[in-house]
């Protein structure tokens, strides 16, 4: 108990002494973020695994400590223990395999999906102040240098069959290289130009680990010893985590050239390959059965009107709306969270699914959620930069006559206890529904992103002083995302004492007024929560639980392009050649023109190794995107037919 | 004279029951039962009478085969009886078709003492038979690349050919696992197949990769780069039952493994109760690049294979009978001629579907 004391203390930043033992981590000020981080410590501390559903943030120390005492006891049900354990590879420069949501943006960085790009990246760029100027780059490059010895990620490279592996550090281009512009005696209009560039550069067209490093860093210099610092990563290498991860490493190291972090032990594929073994457990089996016994009942995404059908428009950037609460908004609608005893998070959660409703005209509804995702398997995990991060689908059933308040309460059981069943995530389930469904558009597009809290996880903000580059001015910053099969996602975050909230969108994708007013809704609303009025109200939700026949493009209920094939045994030699390849790939017979490469048993990354293969076999490129729209023995037979009919 | 042995089994009912609707002759049936037989005999379409004979009993059996044109046997277990039947046949001047015996029967009945005369075919049935037969329409002197055998579905196994079954073990009939390649036995080339999707198969099945001796033999004849054969299933009930008596039961003598026949049967009931009674014979080709086109998949689908077997011991008699089959000891699937027995096939109420295209 007294340990536990101790782990809450540093977390929650409370003395040991004055922790009640019947009062929820949550109400103490601790959150989901907070609450693997608690789970890592006690692994650490007292070498107990807990079970991931068993730390909610409702719970208390006793009930902690209850925890514990059964596990130590071997009297804990043995369902969800996880027993994974990481060890560094003997090969550290070994192949190993994508996680899936690295799967799905590698897919979708070969134009695979309706709405990809050709880099699922993030941009970033934030003001220094106080650089010294002579400094600044040399000690940029050698903060990356060091930083690619610390995290050997830095160095990770994706092949064109989908697999990834980590370069040794004295391959030719290992080390990613700082690119700097020094504008220090430009005038004024140079320097908007210049930024403008460099901005509309890193945000169309990212980092690519198939080619080189997963990151690209660049600096400004700029008069009166200012500058900025600009980071293009790549969604395939790194995750929202790895990104504050990697901020702080690297200007822990840009502040001091004698620098040293604690080593780190293991890296991500070490973490990667102990995932091997996880299909094996019971855990994941029960978690499997969780899923698969709610799939068919799964409801489709909002069914938000479209002004366009996804797969008739090419997006190169997304779109923002972005809303930023002072620090006292801020803190108000974390008292007022506590209060009322949900999670932050939850409560923008909430408040996204709200104006979906209204906006869509009906309550029940399927979002994507964003996690870490970070399996507590090893007490070193949350240091490791990395793609951990994975998807989650959330229906949500907002009830008609429900306050906001109640609406809470039950979308934080609800993501509770899907979170608790991570082990498998959002994208293998979505694959399995896509399946079932035989619909290969994406599953999931409305997607909601919080790291509220991160920064507590992390021990307070990012640090400030970052020796020859100045001082970090955070709140200035420029921002970019694209991810891939993503229509509207939501994402919430902490600057400084601030709290962000971002709509990222693709706006051919919409009718520009409605998401004018459908974020202006939000930011009302978030406002009325951090007020204390909005809770207790009736939200004013439609009348509907789903969606109404469908008048105009919506989405979720697009038509489906009906491919059918006449059954029979391959046509010709060059059906049979496709069919050769599904089989090779698949190691199943593929003895029918009209079957499915998906139905057969085969997903997305196989989908690319499959045209990979294609292209050494028949000596043509099939579009990632056409192998997916029409999967069938024939139909992909087809379009190489066509394409080297186009050669000729 | 015709004589049936085994009229009244699985098999028998429907070999008899066709042999008579051909019009190819009175019939004598016979089997240890002989008010079953009797029974039998008066429900046939053609004159018919009863004979008791036990084929273990040589008087009865000499008895049973004096004076008959061709002795067809649809008794069992065929790896035991071999030779024996058609020995009596041959000694009574008549011919021989047998359900079963494959290569063990064929080489006990050659050799000396044997009259050079008469004509014997053995494994006239389905598996062997058929498999064997029917996927030489995809070859035709055309050279192919691979040549692939799934045969099985959901059937009530009988006593005795659950006993046939358990029988069906070692180099003289199969390799399990193993697939033809170039020319030869591939040992531990292929695995087995769990819930996939066949063409023809109503349901996902369990497809266990062996490679009878037929299928070598199929190989050798069409001169295919790569053969596989499987042996499928609607679960995996039949072929842990298989494994789990060859595990317990070293020898493969007939006395030894009669009793975990009931296990088999056992396995074999209880995944008709949860799919009922299907049959499938899937035969696909791939030719060689550049080869003349040509059909590249059979497939036939019936309710119950012991039936669709005693249609192939009628065809097989009457092809017999016909003078089409030369003299010797054959195998059905290599001297029966495959476009003749598919158009008969396709004519029989039995067969619900058999395409090749
Ligand atoms: N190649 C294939 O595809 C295929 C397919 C199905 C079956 N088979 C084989 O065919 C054989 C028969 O199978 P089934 O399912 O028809 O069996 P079944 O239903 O038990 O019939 C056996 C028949 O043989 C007779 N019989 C049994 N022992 C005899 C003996 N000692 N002397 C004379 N007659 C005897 C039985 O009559 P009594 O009891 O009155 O003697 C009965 O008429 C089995 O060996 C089986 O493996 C082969």
């Amino acid at each position: 108990m007294k340990e536990l004391a101790e782990i809450w203390s540093e977390l929650l930043g409370l003395p040991p002494g004055e922790i009640p033992h019947d009062v929820g981590f949550l109400r103490l000020g601790g959150d989901s973020v907070l609450a693997v981080r608690m789970s890592a410590l006690v692994r650490k501390r007292l070498g107990v695994a807990l079970a991931l559903s068993d730390v909610r943030v409702e719970t208390t120390l006793d009930d902690l400590a209850e925890l514990v005492r059964r596990h130590t006891s071997g009297g804990a049900p043995a369902t969800r223990a996880l027993p994974l354990t990481v060890t560094p590879r003997p090969d550290p420069h070994a192949e190993f395999p994508l996680l899936p949501l690295q799967q799905g943006y590698f897919v979708g960085q070969q134009d695979g999906w309706e709405l990809s790009y050709d880099s699922a990246h993030y941009y970033l760029d934030y003001a220094l102040t106080g650089v010294d100027g002579d400094e600044a780059a040399d000690a940029l490059a050698d903060a990356v240098g060091r930083l690619a010895t610390h995290q050997p990620t830095l160095r990770a490279r994706v092949t064109p069959d989908g697999r990834q592996h980590v370069l040794p550090a004295d391959a030719p281009g290992a080390v990613p290289q700082v690119r700097v512009y020094d504008l220090r005696e430009a005038g004024p209009a140079e320097i908007a130009t210049a930024l403008r560039d460099v901005r509309q550069e890193m945000s169309t067209s990212g980092p690519d680990p198939t080619r080189g490093p997963g990151i690209d860093v660049r600096l400004t210099l700029l008069p009166g010893d200012e500058g900025r610092l600009h980071l293009g990563l790549s969604l395939l290498i790194f995750d929202g985590w790895s990104s504050s991860v990697l901020s702080r490493d690297l200007l822990a190291f840009v502040a001091d050239w004698n620098a040293a972090l604690p080593p780190l032990d293991i890296h991500f594929g070490d973490y990667v390959t102990s995932l091997a073994d996880l299909p094996a457990t019971e855990a994941w089996q029960a978690d499997r059965d969780w899923w698969w016994s709610r799939l068919d009942t799964l409801p489709g995404p909002p069914a938000l009107p479209l002004a366009a059908d996804p797969q008739e428009v090419r997006p190169v950037t997304m779109g923002n709306r972005e809303h930023r609460w002072r620090a006292e908004s801020w803190a108000a609608l974390r008292r007022q969270c506590t209060d009322r005893g949900v999670t932050p998070s939850t409560a923008m959660l909430t408040a996204f699914g709200v104006v979906l409703a209204r906006w869509a005209g009906h309550r029940r509804m399927l979002l994507n959620s964003l996690q870490l995702n970070r399996l507590p398997i090893h007490p070193e995990v949350q240091r490791v930069v990395g793609a951990f991060a994975a998807t989650m689908l959330l229906p949500l059933d907002l009830a008609a006559e429900a306050t906001f308040a109640e609406l809470a309460a039950t979308v934080q059981a609800t993501s509770g206890e899907h979170a608790a069943h991570n082990l498998i995530t959002g994208v293998e389930v979505g694959r399995e529904v896509a399946r079932r469904r035989g619909s290969w558009r994406p599953v999931g597009p409305v997607v909601f992103q919080s790291v509220l809290g991160v920064d507590a996880a992390m021990g307070g903000g990012p640090p400030e002083e970052a020796g020859p580059l100045g001082r970090v001015v955070a709140s200035d910053y420029f921002h970019q995302l694209r991810t891939p099969q993503v229509a509207i996602e939501v994402r919430c975050f902490e600057l400084g004492p601030e709290m962000v909230a971002v709509f990222s969108l693709v706006e051919e994708l919409f009718d520009t007024d409605q998401v004018t007013a459908a974020f202006a809704e939000f930011v009302a609303l978030v406002d009325a929560l951090a007020d204390g009025s909005g809770w207790d109200r009736l939200p004013g939700l439609p009348e509907e639980t789903e969606p109404g026949p469908a008048s105009g493009l919506r989405l979720g209920l697009l038509p489906e392009p009906a491919v059918r094939h006449r059954e029979g045994p391959p046509a010709d030699d060059m059906e049979q050649a496709v069919a050769d390849v599904f089989e090779e790939l698949l190691e199943v017979p593929v003895l029918d023109r009209a079957a499915d490469f998906f139905g057969l048993g085969g997903d997305s990354l196989l989908a690319v190794r499959a045209v990979v293969r294609l292209a050494k076999e028949a000596g043509v490129s099939v579009p990632v995107r056409e192998f997916l729209s029409d999967s069938t023995v024939a139909g992909v037979a087809a379009v190489v037919r066509s394409r080297l009919g186009d050669q000729r | 004279m015709i004589g049936i042995l085994g009229a009244t089994g699985a098999v028998g009912r429907t070999a008899a029951q066709r042999i008579a609707a051909y019009g190819l002759g009175p019939l004598r049936v016979g089997g240890r039962n002989l008010t079953r037989a009797a029974d039998l005999a008066s429900s046939l379409p053609a004159p018919a009478h009863a004979v008791r004979a036990d084929l273990n009993d040589p008087a009865e059996l000499a008895a049973f085969c004096d004076g008959c044109r061709i002795v067809v046997s649809c008794a069992g277990p065929t790896y035991q009886v071999l030779d024996t039947v058609a020995r009596a046949a041959f000694a009574a001047g008549a011919d021989y078709v047998d359900i079963g015996g494959e290569l063990a029967a064929k080489d006990a009945l050659t050799g000396e003492g044997v009259a050079g005369d008469r004509t014997a075919v053995f494994s006239a049935g389905v598996m062997p038979g058929l498999s064997g037969l029917l996927p030489r329409l995809l070859a035709k002197g055309r050279p192919l690349r691979r040549l692939d055998v799934y045969v099985g579905g959901a059937a009530v196994f009988t006593p005795l050919s659950a006993v046939d079954a358990l029988l069906t073990r070692g180099p003289r009939f199969g390799e399990p696992m193993a697939a033809w390649r170039e020319g030869r036995v591939a040992p531990g080339t292929l695995a087995p197949l769990h819930q996939v999707r066949l063409p023809g198969f109503p349901v996902p099945v369990h497809a266990w990769p062996y490679l009878t001796t037929e299928a070598q033999t199929l190989a050798t004849d069409t001169g295919a780069d790569e053969v596989r054969s499987y042996n499928v299933f609607v679960s995996n009930r039949l072929p842990e039952a298989l494994a789990a008596t060859w595990a317990e039961v070293p020898d493969a003598r007939p006395e030894t493994l009669a009793p975990h026949a009931e296990t088999v049967v056992r396995a074999s009931l209880r995944d008709n109760a949860d799919f009922g009674a299907f049959y499938v014979m899937l035969f696909t080709a791939r030719p060689r690049p550049g080869a003349p086109p040509g059909p590249t998949r059979v497939l036939l689908t019936a309710v119950d294979s012991y039936a669709l077997s005693g249609v192939v011991m009628a065809l097989a008699t009457r092809a017999v009978l016909s003078g089409s089959v030369p003299a010797g000891v054959h195998l059905a699937a290599e001297v029966l001629d495959p476009d003749a027995t598919a158009s008969a096939l396709r004519k029989d109420v039995l067969v619900e579907g058999l395409t090749v295209e």
